[in-house]
């Protein structure tokens, strides 16, 4: 054999198509971010009217804003309710492990229609919680703000991500090595000084690729806000989507995508980033972990 | 483990399964209005349904869509993986952030700017379309599935393969597709779930093409019906058995490897 077969060129049809199907579409918004319109009709052209639009529109920062802060709350959300979680995953015994993992990923292979449809049974005016309020006499009218509001969208975001969130955290604790637990104990530490001081810095990777993945996914949202937010249901990604469709103001559409896109990955970046500069995110990533 | 631990485990099991399980109970509750108290038990909504040809030439399609995104997403994610664990591989920093990028740009960002891109060359939005783009958006979950277990196959048989004499191909075939086997079917079964289960996609991509998430989408706007809970019910179950038999095939390879 002349030269050894690497199994490495098989990247090159999955990187073709990933190319074509999400980078280069991605790049394509570039160039109708510059195009004007014109009796429905896009015109080739060098035009920065939309990009000045962003800048001085304030609505659109607004928008932007809000999609960041909605990526947030569900990204602090997902991880205050799914650390101990994660932690108690890890504890179980190995043959509960599995069915733990099953169960937490089940809801996600549930329909993204199936989920927001049944949230609108437990929230909804006669739903299962306002009825069990009203049974056990906490309130005498149906809590109007449970569904469509600002409040359900955001219970349902921390729903949606939380298996992502857990499942990121679980492994880094997977991996913590025992013994550095056991020899904090043996040093004196109590169980929550040997929480803090040891597992919960050498964690710190998955918490950070759990913070990433859940603030992307809960930020570029589109159905969530506007099938149970209500009024406040108004979103960037439904601005797009009613400028490329209703509007056909694509050069705008555009330019929203791409300021939303970047926001989003800047930020994301920005949180994995402040996680990952802890001490023992350091030390986890250098392997300290083996 | 402390009581309190578990507490809290079934605590938050219970809040995921939580609606699911209020869908059940009213998809068999004798009353249209979905209110509490239940009125009685009734199999009224599942003999509509099965009368209901809009909602079941729905999920015929959204069936037909499944089978090739489940294929092809298997197929894609197995020659990452191969990639993805082969020791010579330089630009592998480069492909994993190549193939993050579907999974982290919002999939109503990646669908709109598709459609555009396709309908400025004249290329008409349907199945086709939306087949490619669920399996573009699926292919980081099954790359990430082939890639765990092709991790820890062990390396020798390869080298013991190819010490013998078998090619490339050869070795492939004989040593490393057996052990693949039900990772390919796990993959193959989170590309069909996740394509049934998708909305998003679909809404962009469709085009005529009706599948069952839409339909259900355009009568959620307007009404609630105990027969769309039977409807979401029966997809359920569906996908709770494809769940369970993926499960059951994973926990076989693990059996396998440790015997």
């Amino acid at each position: 054999m002349a030269r050894r077969f690497s199994r490495s060129i098989f990247a090159l049809p999955v990187a073709v198509f990933l190319v074509v199907g999400a980078v280069l579409p991605l790049l394509v918004l570039f160039m109708f971010s510059v195009f004007t319109v014109e009796d429905l009709d896009l015109i080739p052209d060098f035009n920065l009217a939309s990009w000045r639009e962003l800048f001085t529109n304030p609505t659109y920062g607004i928008l932007i804003g809000k999609a960041l802060m909605s990526g947030l709350a569900a990204a602090i959300g997902t991880a205050i309710i799914g650390y101990p979680v994660a932690v108690g995953m890890a504890r179980l015994p190995p043959v509960w492990k599995g069915v733990a993992l099953t169960i937490l990923m089940t809801p996600l292979y549930v329909g993204e229609l199936v989920r927001l449809y049944a949230w609108r049974l437990v929230l909804g005016t006669e739903g299962l919680l306002n009825s069990l309020l009203k049974s056990i006499g906490l309130i005498e009218q149906p809590l109007k703000i449970l569904l469509f509001s600002p409040l359900s969208t955001a219970l349902v975001l921390v729903y949606n991500n939380l298996p992502f969130m857990v499942l990121a955290i679980w492994i880094s604790v997977e991996l913590v090595d025992r013994r550095l637990i056991e020899a904090a104990r043996d040093l004196g530490a109590r169980p929550i000084e040997a929480f803090f001081s040891v597992i919960l810095p050498l964690t710190t990777p998955g918490l950070a690729a759990g913070s990433f993945a859940v603030f992307a996914l809960a930020a570029g949202d589109l159905l969530t806000p506007s099938l149970l937010g209500g009024t406040s249901g108004s979103t960037a990604m439904a601005m797009v989507d009613s400028l490329f469709g209703t509007a056909f103001d694509w050069p705008t559409a555009s330019v929203l995508a791409l300021a939303l896109l970047f926001a989003l990955i800047l930020t994301a970046v920005i949180l994995a980033k402040i996680v990952l500069s802890s001490r023992g995110a350091r030390a986890a990533l250098s392997g300290g972990l083996r | 483990m402390s009581a309190a631990s578990r507490f809290y485990l079934a605590l938050i099991g219970g809040f995921l399964y939580l609606p699911i399980l209020v869908l059940v109970v009213f998809s068999f509750n004798a009353s249209a209005l979905m209110s509490f108290p239940l009125s009685g038990f009734t199999l009224d909504w599942y003999v509509k349904l099965s009368g209901n040809e809009a909602l079941i030439h729905g999920f015929v399609t959204s069936f037909l869509i499944a089978q090739p995104v489940g294929l092809a997403s298997a197929a894609l994610g197995l020659l990452a993986a191969l990639a993805l664990t082969a020791r010579d591989f330089r630009l592998k920093a480069a492909f994993v952030a190549l193939l993050i990028v579907p999974f982290l740009v919002p999939k109503s960002v990646l669908a709109i700017a598709g459609v555009m891109i396709t309908s400025r060359i004249g290329f008409e939005r349907g199945a086709v379309m939306l087949i490619a783009g669920q399996t573009l958006v699926f292919l980081p979950f099954t790359a990430v599935i082939l890639t765990a277990v092709m991790v820890r196959l062990d390396g020798r048989l390869e080298e013991a393969a190819r010490d013998l004499g078998a090619s490339p191909f050869q070795t492939f075939r004989k040593v490393v597709l057996p052990q693949l086997k039900s990772a390919l079917t796990a993959a193959y079964t989170v590309g069909v779930i996740l394509s049934l289960s998708d909305l998003t996609l679909s809404m962009f991509l469709a085009g005529r093409t009706q599948p069952l998430s839409l339909i259900v989408a355009s009568a959620f706007r307007r009404e609630l019906s105990p027969e769309l809970n039977a409807m979401q019910v029966v997809v359920l179950a569906i996908t709770a058995l494809a769940v369970v038999a993926t499960e059951l095939l994973r926990r076989g390879t693990t059996v396998a490897r440790v015997k």
